[in-house]
């Protein structure tokens, strides 16, 4: 395959807000939430204000994404418990469904499937915050959101030509762009001020050998993301499953019940995306 | 602070819409108000009242306990399978993951 590729520059990324092609609501979502000066108290309000945008993020943390056993019911206490790093995750996540509905149908499914089912292995890995992990997971193919956006055409070319060739779509995204969408992903989770460890999972979820901070949560999203195709929900740009990196798996120590375990929760994935788009 | 671990469920609940809820049905997830309020809990076995009551109200549909419905056919779900794997026949951990997802699938078709 000979072709030149497409450049795509890390400050053309950056200037999200200026990029034609995203949506006003994202932007104004996208503008807040990369002040440093964003608090617990300010997002709450600025969540507060849309009825519409309360109802899904409700819908959210009331999931099996996140599953807690009593009902949360309101943005100040989702808040509260959450924390300001998840409650900016989901905010983006639940603001770039309808983005993700209309350009690449099956890719909101597919974050949806891989956050139920990184807060599934977090679960049984004890660790402290699943919710961060299952935020991150949520968010963890944004930079795909991005380019289809900006680079419609090409993406959707990228997209045939996994087909076709029987290829990845990270692979295929090498053949047509200077970048892939970890790059593209990690440029903007920077850009939104989100902590190092996520931008990390984000940058490196193809890659967790190449992990430093964040090694376990990255091995984490890593599996989830592999799981999730491999049982065949939603739709991430290809039709195949990713190799397993083997020391990410081996991080983990998860047996075979685990992951049983975790593609049964999974099976969720159906309804809670249902409901989200009721 | 938070019990971690939510109970597993496996196919056992379904979205039906407002028009095929009958009486005896038993509510599989809440019914919430737009605002996020508890309507009614999970569990509540529904009576001719209560569901005028839903029919009143701006809901789309309900969860019930009832086995989920698969949309594909075992076969097709199972070649399905091996098609989303065939990048990695010679990979002995993916064939590992491979065999779980099959009898995961199997099972879902009881």
């Amino acid at each position: 395959m000979d072709r030149t590729l497409i450049p795509i520059s890390r400050s053309k990324i950056e200037k999200i807000n200026a990029l034609p092609t995203v949506p006003g609501s994202f932007k104004s979502i996208s503008s807040f939430i990369q002040k440093p000066s964003v608090s617990l108290d300010k997002i709450s309000q600025f969540i507060s204000k849309d009825p519409a945008l309360t109802t899904k993020i409700l819908k959210m943390v009331n999931s099996a994404a996140y599953g807690f056993p009593g009902r949360i019911s309101s943005i100040s206490h989702a808040v509260m418990l959450l924390g300001l790093n998840v409650v900016k995750g989901l905010l983006l996540g639940v603001s770039v469904f309808e983005i993700m509905e209309k350009m690449m149908s099956g890719l909101w499914v597919h974050s949806v499937a891989c956050a139920i089912a990184a807060r599934e292995i977090a679960c049984k890995l004890n660790i402290r915050n699943p919710e961060e992990i299952s935020v991150a997971a949520l968010l963890h193919d944004i930079g795909k959101v991005i380019m289809i956006l900006e680079y419609q055409k090409e993406y959707e070319e990228t997209i045939k030509e996994a087909s076709t060739a029987e290829c990845l779509i990270y692979d295929a995204e090498k053949a047509f762009f200077t970048e892939t969408h970890t790059t593209v992903g990690m440029w903007l989770a920077g850009k939104w001020n989100f902590p190092r460890n996520l931008v990390e999972v984000i940058s490196c979820h193809h890659t967790p050998h190449l992990s430093i901070l964040a090694v376990k949560e990255t091995a984490i999203v890593h599996l989830a993301d592999i799981l999730v195709r491999a049982r065949g929900i939603g739709f991430a740009g290809d039709h195949f499953v990713p190799l397993l990196n083997t020391s990410a798996f081996e991080t983990l120590g998860l047996s075979n019940n685990d992951i049983r375990d975790v593609l049964v929760r999974v099976e969720e994935t159906k309804q809670v995306s249902d409901d989200m788009a009721s | 602070m938070f019990p971690r671990i939510i109970p597993l469920r496996v196919n056992d609940m379904k979205k039906i819409p407002m028009d095929k809820i009958e009486p005896g049905m038993k509510l599989a997830k809440p019914i919430m108000s737009k605002s996020g309020m508890v309507l009614l809990s999970e569990g509540t076995e529904l009576t001719e009242k209560w569901i005028e009551r839903i029919q009143d109200m701006d809901v789309d549909g309900i969860f019930i306990d009832a086995p989920a419905e698969q949309t594909l056919s075992k076969e097709d779900a199972l070649a399905q399978l091996d098609s989303r794997f065939k990048l990695l026949l010679n990979e002995p951990r993916m064939a590992d993951i491979k065999s779980i997802l099959r009898k995961h699938i199997e099972g879902l078709y009881g």
